[in-house]
C-alpha cells in the first residue's frame, strides 16, 4: 500500500500538472488508504508502549559523526576573511535561519547591502531582493511551462497537419508601432502639450528614483497609444542625472527615438505662465473641468515618506496656478493617500481629454482607495453613508465619525444629536 | 444582522439606487456577503472527531496519538508566539486546507503565512518512534515544513524536551543532517525549559557545524546559559558575538543582569558602559536590576555609577515606571548609614514639593539654550528643506517685522485653534471668548489667524472680529501657510515670560528638529510655557491648564531626589508629563 501510494506521489509529483490539479488527484486517490492505514497505526498505538526504547540522543551522534569529517576540512581554512565573504556568510545563516534573503547576491548588491546604515535597512533591502528573487523564478517557471504547452500543441497540430486559411491579413506589433508612432508624431507638431517636472531628484532616494522613471515609461506607453496623444515634454531635465542613467536603463537605444521633448530649461521659459496649472494633491483648487488650452504639469516624484508640500512649494516659488483632482467630491474615500501614481495620472487625464467625464476617468483610481462613485456631493450621501458604514464595519458613529473626518477634513461632520 | 430580511435587503439596495451610487460590483457583493451572512460557526465537539477517524474523512494527524485530555484552553501560551482567537473558532479536528496553498504567489510567502495556518497542530505528548513521525509526516499537508510547524506548536505548548529529541533523531536519520532553522527551534524550546546541558549541547554542535551564527541563536544561548549557574559561558559567548557585530540589547541585558545577579557590580558596569558607547539602548528592565541588585550595599564607587543612571535618566527625560521607582526608592533606603527616606507624593502646581518642602527647578531655559532654539526653530521647522512649504520668504519678512514693531506679548493664541473649542458655537464667538477671558489681566495679545477670517461669513463675523481687534494684535497669514510655526517664533522671540495658547501638541513641529537634543529642548520649552485651553460647561467662562512652572524630570540637589514616574500600563506620550512623584531626602 505504502510503496504504491509512494509511486504514485512521485508520477504526479513528477508531471508538469499545476499544484491544485495535483492535490485534487490526491484527495481523490489517497483517503481510502490513509484511512486503512491509519486504524492499522491506532491499533499498534496502543500496543506501543515504551518497551522498545528510543535513543533520544541519537541525533547529537549523528550530527557529530557526519561533521567530524567536515571539521578536518573546515580547519586547514584561513580564519581571516574579507568583509565581503563575512558579509556573505552571515547572509548564509540568515538564509538558514528561515529569514528573507536571497539565494544568490551580487557583488554589487553585497556592497549595497554592506552600506545600509541600519539593521532595519538592511532587512528592508534583503527582503526587496528575496522577494524580486522569487518573481523572477516564478516567471521563469511559468514561461517553461508556457513553452511545454506550446511545443504540445505544435505536435498535436502537426499531427493533424490543418493548413490555416484566412482572408485577414495579421496585424504584427511593428505596424501597430508605426501607427502609433505616427500619431505621436502628430501630437508632437499640433498636440496638446503635458509636461513632467524633471526637478526632484535631490527629494527622492535612489530606489524613489528608480521608481519614477519607471512610471513614467508606462505613462508614455499609454499616451502613445491613445487615440489623441499628449505632446510630453520633460522640463529641468538635466543631462547625466539620475533620471538620465535610469531612462537609458529602461529603454536602452529607444531612448533617443522617442517622440517628445526633453529639454533642461523650466516649464515657466517655453510656456506663458498663465497657460501653466501644476497638479499637486496639496493644492487648495480643485480640478472641475479638464482645459484644453491650458498646460498641466506633473511633478515626477515617488514620495514614500509622504513629503507633503513638496510640489506646492514649487508651484508657489514660480507663482503658477495649481489644481488637485477632484476626488473628494466624486469619490468616497477610504483609505490610501491621495496622491496617485503617474501613470494612473496620465491616463486620468488622457481620459478627460477625449470623454471629460469624471467617472470613465476616476476609473484609473485604485480601487482599494475608495468605495463607490457619487454624483452628488458627499455632503447629501451622509446618511446613506452612516447606514452603509455601520452595515459594513459594524461600528458605531463614532468611529464612522472618525473615519471619515480623516478622508474629509472639513466637510463632513455628523451632526450631533 | 442576521436578522435582515429578504424586504429590508430589498429597501436597503432601493436606497442604493436612489442615491446615485455606483459600487464595484465586486465590493457590493462584499458587503452584502458581509452584513447578511450569518457568520455562526459551531465549535464542534472534540471528541466527535475521535469516532470519524475510522471514517474516509482526512483527520489531524495528532489524533493518532493524543489522548484527548490536555484542552486547549488549559494551555497557557507564552507571550510573544502568535495566536490569534480565530484558531480557536477552527473545529480542532479539521485542517481547513485553502486551494491557494499551491498557487505559486501564495507559495513564495513562504513559511511566514504557514506559520499561521498551522496554529493548531497539537504535538505529541510521548515520544515517537521514527516511522510514527513518518506517518504524521505523511498526513500532513505540507511536508516540507512539517517539523518547523510542529516545533513551532511544540514551543507553545512547553512539550517535554524528550518530544522535541525525538523527532530530531527521527530527521537525522532520514537526512543524516538537521537544518539550522530546526535547531534554533529546538534551542527555543531548552531555554524555555533551562534545559542547560541540551543548550550547551546544541552550541558545541552548531559551532562545529556552521562557521557562524545568526543574532537569533546567539541570543538564545545567551539567554540560556545566563540564567544558569555556567553564566559566564555567556559572557565568552558574548566576545564571540562582538567579533562579527554589535550585539543585540537583549544580549547586553541577560549578561549585564547575570553578572549582577552574581553580585559582579563592576562587570555588570563594565558592560553597561560598554552598551552605551556602542549606541546600544539599555531597558529600563537592565536600569531596574542594577537598583535591585545592589540593595544594601556600601560602595562609594557604586553609588556613583547608580547616580550615573539616574542622571542618564534625566538627560534622555525617560520616566521610570511603578516598579522601577520602587526599586530606585528601596535601594536609597537601603544604603547602610545613608539614612535616605523616600515618599511618593504630587507635586503642587508651584512647584514645590509637599513633603519636603522644596521648590523644583524651573522649566526656563538658560539665554544660551533660547537663542539655540529660536534659531533651530527658524531654521529647521520655518524654512526646512523649502521656504515655500510653509510659508514665504516674502511672508515670513512681513511677519518677522510685524513682530519686532510690537515686542514683547505676553501671550500668543493660536486663533483657528481655539475657535473650533466649542462646535455648537459660531468659531468667532469662541475666539473672542478667549481673547476676553486672557485680556482682563491687561496682557499683551497676539492672535494669529489666516486671511479667510477676515472675509465676512457665517463663522466669521466681520463686528466681532472688529471688536476683537481693539483688544489684542492680530497677524493673518496666507490660507495655505501654516501658523503654527508663526505661533512658536512670535512666542520665543516675546522671551522668557511669553505664553501661547493652543491645544495642538506640535508634535510634527518637534519632528521637524533633526537631533534629539535640540528635541529635548523643545519638549521642556513647551511644557513650561504652552497653556491649554478646554471649554467648560457653564456658559461663557473658559478654564486653562496653566504652563508648568517646574521642569519635569529627574532631578537632584545632592541631598534630595526628585523622580517623576508613570503608572505601568499607561503608555504616556512624548507631550504628555507624569504627575506623580518620588522624594527622597537624606536626614
Amino acid at each position: 500500500m505504502q510503496s504504491a501510494n509512494m509511486l504514485l506521489r512521485k508520477t504526479v509529483r513528477s508531471s508538469v500538472l499545476p499544484f491544485a490539479a495535483q492535490h485534487r488527484m490526491q484527495k481523490d486517490l489517497f483517503p481510502l488508504s490513509r484511512a486503512l492505514s491509519l486504524s492499522l497505526c491506532l491499533k499498534q498505538d496502543k500496543s506501543c508502549e515504551p518497551s522498545e526504547k528510543l535513543d533520544l540522543d541519537e541525533w547529537k551522534k549523528v550530527m557529530k559523526s557526519g561533521l567530524q569529517e567536515e571539521a578536518s576540512e573546515t580547519v586547514s581554512e584561513p580564519k581571516e576573511l574579507s568583509s565581503l565573504a563575512a558579509a556573505r556568510e552571515t547572509l548564509e545563516i540568515w538564509r538558514l535561519a528561515g529569514r528573507a534573503v536571497p539565494e544568490n547576491i551580487c557583488e554589487e548588491e553585497l556592497k549595497t547591502f554592506m552600506e545600509c546604515p541600519s539593521k532595519s535597512a538592511k532587512k528592508k533591502y534583503l527582503k526587496y531582493l528575496h522577494l524580486k528573487e522569487l518573481q523572477k523564478k516564478n516567471d521563469k517557471r511559468k514561461m517553461d511551462e508556457k513553452r511545454e504547452r506550446r511545443l504540445e500543441a505544435q505536435n498535436q497540430a502537426s499531427k493533424t497537419d490543418e493548413t490555416k486559411k484566412s482572408s485577414f491579413v495579421c496585424m504584427w506589433s511593428s505596424t501597430m508601432d508605426k501607427a502609433y508612432s505616427w500619431r505621436a508624431a502628430q501630437s508632437m507638431i499640433f498636440g496638446q502639450p503635458l509636461v513632467f517636472d524633471m526637478s526632484y531628484e535631490k527629494e527622492m532616494s535612489v530606489r524613489e528614483v528608480t521608481n519614477t522613471v519607471r512610471q513614467i515609461v508606462l505613462s508614455e506607453s499609454c499616451n502613445r497609444r491613445s487615440v489623441d496623444p499628449f505632446h510630453i515634454h520633460f522640463c529641468n531635465f538635466k543631462d547625466d542625472s539620475l533620471y538620465h542613467r535610469e531612462f537609458i536603463k529602461q529603454y536602452r537605444e529607444a531612448w533617443g527615438k522617442l517622440l517628445i521633448t526633453v529639454t533642461d530649461q523650466c516649464y515657466t521659459e517655453i510656456f506663458p505662465k498663465d497657460k501653466l496649472i501644476y497638479l499637486t494633491a496639496d493644492s487648495p483648487k480643485v480640478m472641475k473641468t479638464f482645459d484644453h488650452d491650458k498646460i498641466y504639469i506633473v511633478g515626477s516624484m515617488v514620495d514614500k515618506s509622504i513629503k507633503t508640500g513638496v510640489s506646492l512649494a514649487r508651484a508657489k516659488r514660480l507663482g503658477l496656478e495649481t489644481a488637485a483632482l477632484p476626488l473628494d467630491k466624486y469619490l468616497l474615500w477610504s483609505t490610501g493617500a491621495k496622491n496617485l501614481t503617474l501613470d494612473q495620472m496620465i491616463h486620468i487625464l488622457l481620459t478627460l481629454k477625449d470623454t471629460a467625464d469624471w467617472k470613465k476617468a476616476l476609473e484609473f483610481v485604485p480601487k482599494r482607495k475608495y468605495c463607490g462613485f457619487v454624483s452628488k456631493p458627499v455632503k447629501e450621501l451622509k446618511k446613506t453613508l452612516d447606514l452603509i458604514n455601520i452595515l459594513k464595519h459594524g461600528k458605531g458613529r463614532e468611529e464612522v465619525q472618525k473615519q471619515f473626518a480623516k478622508s474629509y477634513p472639513k466637510k463632513y461632520k455628523l451632526k450631533q444629536k | 444582522m442576521a436578522l435582515f430580511s429578504q424586504t429590508s435587503q430589498q429597501g436597503f439596495q432601493a436606497l442604493l439606487w436612489k442615491c446615485h451610487m455606483f459600487w464595484p460590483v465586486s465590493r457590493c457583493r462584499q458587503l452584502f456577503a458581509a452584513s447578511f451572512s450569518i457568520p455562526n460557526r459551531e465549535k464542534i465537539n472534540y471528541l466527535s472527531f475521535m469516532t470519524s477517524s475510522s471514517t474516509a474523512l482526512p483527520v489531524d494527524p495528532k489524533e493518532t496519538d493524543v489522548l484527548p485530555t490536555k484542552k486547549r484552553s488549559e494551555i497557557d501560551c507564552k507571550e510573544g508566539k502568535g495566536w490569534d482567537e480565530e484558531t480557536k473558532e477552527i473545529p480542532e479536528g479539521k485542517f481547513r486546507f485553502s486551494s491557494s496553498l499551491g498557487a505559486a504567489k501564495k507559495w513564495s510567502m513562504s513559511h511566514v503565512q504557514s506559520r499561521h495556518k498551522f496554529s493548531n497542530v497539537q504535538p505529541p505528548e510521548k515520544p515517537l518512534q521514527a516511522e510514527e513521525w513518518n506517518k504524521l509526516r505523511e498526513d500532513f499537508q505540507s511536508p516540507e515544513i512539517f517539523e518547523e510547524v510542529m516545533l513551532n506548536s511544540m514551543i507553545r505548548c512547553n512539550s517535554p524536551i524528550d518530544v522535541a529529541k525525538s523527532l530530531l533523531t527521527h530527521l537525522a536519520k532520514r537526512n543524516g543532517d538537521i537544518a539550522y532553522n530546526v535547531l534554533v527551534k529546538y534551542l527555543t524550546l531548552c531555554v524555555q525549559q533551562g534545559q542547560v546541558s541540551e543548550i550547551r549541547d546544541v552550541y558545541d554542535i552548531m559551532k562545529v557545524r556552521f562557521k557562524i551564527l545568526e543574532s537569533g541563536a546567539y541570543n538564545l544561548l545567551i539567554r540560556g546559559l545566563s540564567n544558569s549557574d555556567q553564566w559566564r559561558m555567556a559572557l565568552t559567548l558574548l566576545e564571540e558575538v562582538k567579533k562579527i557585530m554589535i550585539p543585540s540589547r537583549t544580549c547586553y541585558e541577560s549578561c549585564i543582569k547575570a553578572a549582577s545577579r552574581h553580585q559582579e557590580m563592576k562587570l555588570a558596569f563594565e558592560l553597561y558602559d560598554e552598551m552605551l558607547a556602542k549606541d546600544v539602548i539599555p531597558t529600563l528592565d537592565v536600569l531596574q536590576s542594577f537598583f535591585d541588585y545592589s540593595r544594601g550595599m556600601k560602595d562609594a564607587e557604586l553609588q556613583k555609577e547608580l547616580f550615573g543612571i539616574l542622571l542618564y535618566l534625566r538627560d534622555n527625560q525617560i520616566y521610570p515606571h511603578k516598579t522601577f521607582m520602587r526599586s530606585i526608592k528601596l535601594w536609597f533606603e537601603s544604603i547602610p548609614g545613608g539614612n535616605w527616606r523616600g515618599r511618593l507624593t504630587n507635586i503642587k502646581d508651584s512647584g514645590q514639593c509637599p513633603v519636603c518642602n522644596h521648590q523644583l527647578e524651573d522649566s526656563n531655559l538658560t539665554e544660551e539654550e533660547y537663542s539655540n532654539l529660536s534659531e533651530r526653530i527658524v531654521r529647521d521647522v520655518i524654512h526646512g528643506t523649502d521656504t515655500f512649504r510653509k510659508t514665504s520668504p516674502q511672508e515670513f519678512e512681513a511677519f518677522q517685522t510685524f513682530v519686532e514693531n510690537r515686542l514683547p506679548f505676553d501671550i500668543v493664541i493660536d486663533g483657528l485653534n481655539v475657535s473650533h473649542i466649542k462646535s455648537r458655537k459660531m468659531q468667532c464667538e469662541n475666539l473672542f471668548d478667549a481673547v476676553n477671558c486672557l485680556a482682563k489681566e491687561n496682557a499683551r495679545l497676539l492672535v494669529l489667524g489666516r486671511k479667510h477670517m477676515l472675509i465676512n461669513s457665517s463663522n466669521w463675523k466681520r463686528e466681532i472680529m472688529k471688536e476683537m481687534q481693539n483688544k489684542a494684535d492680530f497677524f493673518f497669514a496666507e490660507n495655505i501657510s501654516e501658523d503654527d510655526a508663526f505661533l512658536l517664533y512670535a512666542t520665543l522671540r516675546s522671551g522668557k515670560h511669553c505664553k501661547f495658547v493652543t491645544r495642538d501638541f506640535l508634535r510634527d513641529h518637534k519632528a521637524c528638529l533633526p537631533d534629539s537634543l535640540t528635541r529635548h529642548l523643545f519638549r521642556k520649552w513647551q511644557r513650561g510655557h504652552q497653556i491649554v485651553f478646554f471649554p467648560s460647561a457653564e456658559g461663557r467662562s473658559m478654564k486653562f491648564l496653566p504652563a508648568f512652572h517646574y521642569d519635569c524630570v529627574v532631578q537632584t540637589t545632592g541631598d534630595t531626589w526628585h523622580i517623576p514616574y508613570k503608572d505601568v500600563f499607561e503608555e504616556k506620550y512624548s507631550y504628555q508629563v507624569p504627575r506623580k512623584w518620588l522624594c527622597i531626602q537624606q536626614k
